[in-house]
């Protein structure tokens, strides 16, 4: 595998003062390689955009280093600025200047000059043309969100560090979104994703690191976290159905709630399915929805916190 | 440079596209003067007609009112938006930006006050001689320092655009009519003309009128300059130390 391109070594992070101090990062190291798609998955307050905010070089760590390619982040932040991308969690834009004025600018705050042209062709590259004399103001959510990316890769960075990305986006605009991040990675870059989206993770990102209440659960490929679980499928259902019976019934290793729905963890899904559909007809309940998944990250951030990803 | 030059530029395209800046620093201060010649236009303050007297105040009121107002505003919903933030995210040095921000508030500045010279030469009749100009450009540029710093400590203690502008207000109209700029201070009761001298609006009001009535410096001009120089100097300091690249909390 390739050296690390970030290295984060033992940071801890906090917040306010006295009786107002929260630690946000406690201890935390990674290793994210160059080339790669790593993604941040938590909660909210997990802690993922306090960790970006140090790697970016917008938060100094109480402890721990950050090394961007080799460039200690606190010692040498200009140099270690100028290796990256960012785009923050709040999509930050000038509204008063137009989508190719933007691009000019914030190429320039990294002392990269564009020419129209190579303006011209990033705003094609991300579907902006027909923006690209409108004001910022003027654009619509999915089209300021694909700016802010167009904006976080003008430098032509190595490294590009995405807050959020697909926060806040329509299904069929974070695809989009998706796409991109993929065209991004297939240039070469490095990549890395802070979501609390499970989906988003498992979808993008070559390796995750699972981060809760400032801490790192587990880094790994989405694959192998979940293999390492060693969970069961799981049976969705909207049936109302006493939870001790349910519990009962062949196959299941355990039952919770999530939102509406039972979630039924089954070895023997089929089996377990039967049994279910026998159980409503005996208690005269009507059939409802039902839904197999195999486990997934969220799963996995159960498994190791105790709670619900999205709670 | 390249750099400075297109953030320059970006900056002064926001501020000119911004059509609060448009109206209240570049329309309303002429809507101002039609006003007061009016209602005093028939007036005298010592040897000079009222016009002639009152426009270089209100240029030094406009430069106070962007100054408190325009420049602290623009710099918080900047702070607001997460804008100033991800720049602190880039390369670019602090400097540069500060700079780049202070150049723009001048040019406007300068903007303001050619635009109302301008109307009140054409307008008014108000006599001005290249010598009384080239005289009032430097005090002109103090005294927006000045007031940028000023606005600047704002936008620095203030949390948001609304109480940057309640705060600025207040010190805005609070000096209107009291630093002689648009009503002459011997109008005023004891006690304000004895405090006024010591503001800011009064010594740029001294310093930028005098070159433009009638073409040489006042006497007061070292007292009034080191009054301007204070303000700006313990301002700026100020403002450096009370500037946060984002919102509190």
């Amino acid at each position: 595998m390739n050296e690390p391109i970030i290295q984060i070594d033992h940071v801890s992070a906090t917040y306010g003062r006295g009786k107002r101090l929260v630690h946000a990062l406690c201890q935390v190291s990674l290793e994210i390689h160059s080339g790669e798609i790593f993604g941040l998955l938590g909660p909210n307050g997990a802690g993922k955009t306090t960790l970006l905010s140090c790697v970016q070089g917008l938060h100094s760590p109480k402890s721990g280093r950050v090394l961007i390619d080799g460039i200690d982040v606190a010692d040498h932040p200009t140099a270690a600025k100028q290796h990256l991308g960012i785009q923050l969690q709040q999509t930050a834009l000038l509204d008063d200047l137009t989508v190719s004025e933007l691009i000019e600018v914030y190429a320039a705050l990294y002392d990269v000059h564009l020419t129209a042209s190579q303006v011209a062709a990033l705003v094609e590259s991300f579907d902006l043309t027909e923006q690209r004399r409108r004001l910022a103001r003027r654009l619509s959510g999915g089209q300021k969100q694909r700016l802010a990316l167009a904006l976080a890769v003008a430098n032509d960075p190595q490294i590009v560090l995405l807050d959020e990305p697909t926060a806040a986006l329509d299904p069929r605009a974070r695809r989009n979104m998706w796409e991109i991040v993929r065209q991004l990675h297939q240039e070469g870059r490095t990549v890395v994703i802070t979501t609390h989206a499970m989906e988003e993770a498992e979808t993008l990102c070559g390796r995750v690191a699972i981060i809760d209440s400032g801490h790192i659960c587990a880094c790994d490929t989405p694959a192998r976290l979940i293999a390492d679980l060693d969970a069961h499928p799981v049976l969705k259902t909207s049936l109302d159905l006493p939870v001790q019976e349910v519990q009962t019934l062949p196959g299941v290793h355990g039952t919770r709630y999530s939102g509406q729905y039972l979630e039924i963890e089954t070895s023997q899904p089929q089996v377990t399915l039967a049994a279910l559909t026998q159980l409503a007809t005996d208690l005269g309940r009507a059939l409802g929805d039902f839904m197999l998944r195999q486990p997934n990250l969220e799963d996995v951030f159960l498994g190791l916190t105790g709670k619900e990803l999205n709670a | 440079m390249k750099r400075f030059l297109v953030l320059t530029k970006a900056m002064f395209l926001i501020h000119l596209r911004n059509r609060a800046t448009l109206f209240w620093n570049l329309a309303f201060p002429i809507f101002v003067l039609v006003i007061y010649s009016q209602v005093f236009g028939q007036n005298t303050v010592g040897n000079t007609d009222y016009m002639s007297w009152a426009a270089p105040g209100m240029m030094v009121y406009n430069m106070l009112s962007f100054g408190l107002l325009s420049s602290g505003t623009i710099m918080i919903q900047m702070r607001e938006k997460g804008i100033l933030q991800r720049l602190q995210a880039s390369p670019m040095p602090a400097a540069q930006l500060v700079g780049s921000y202070l150049l723009v508030n001048v040019a406007i500045g300068c903007l303001q006050g050619a635009l109302i010279l301008g109307f009140s030469a054409l307008a008014f009749q108000m006599p001005l001689t290249a010598t009384g100009i080239l005289r009032a450009v430097p005090m002109m540029l103090i005294g927006i320092v000045t007031f940028v710093a000023l606005g600047q400590v704002i936008s620095g203690v203030s949390p948001t655009v609304g109480a940057a502008m309640i705060i600025g207000q207040v010190i805005n109209f609070g000096q209107m009519f009291i630093t002689d700029m648009v009503m002459p201070i011997d109008m005023m009761p004891d006690g304000i003309q004895k405090v006024a001298p010591y503001l800011p609006a009064y010594a740029v009001a001294q310093l930028v009128r005098p070159p433009l009535a009638v073409g040489t410096y006042s006497p007061d001009l070292w007292p009034n300059l080191l009054i301007a120089g204070l303000y700006a100097v313990v301002a700026g300091a100020a403002a450096a130390k009370l500037f946060r690249w984002a919102p509190r909390g």
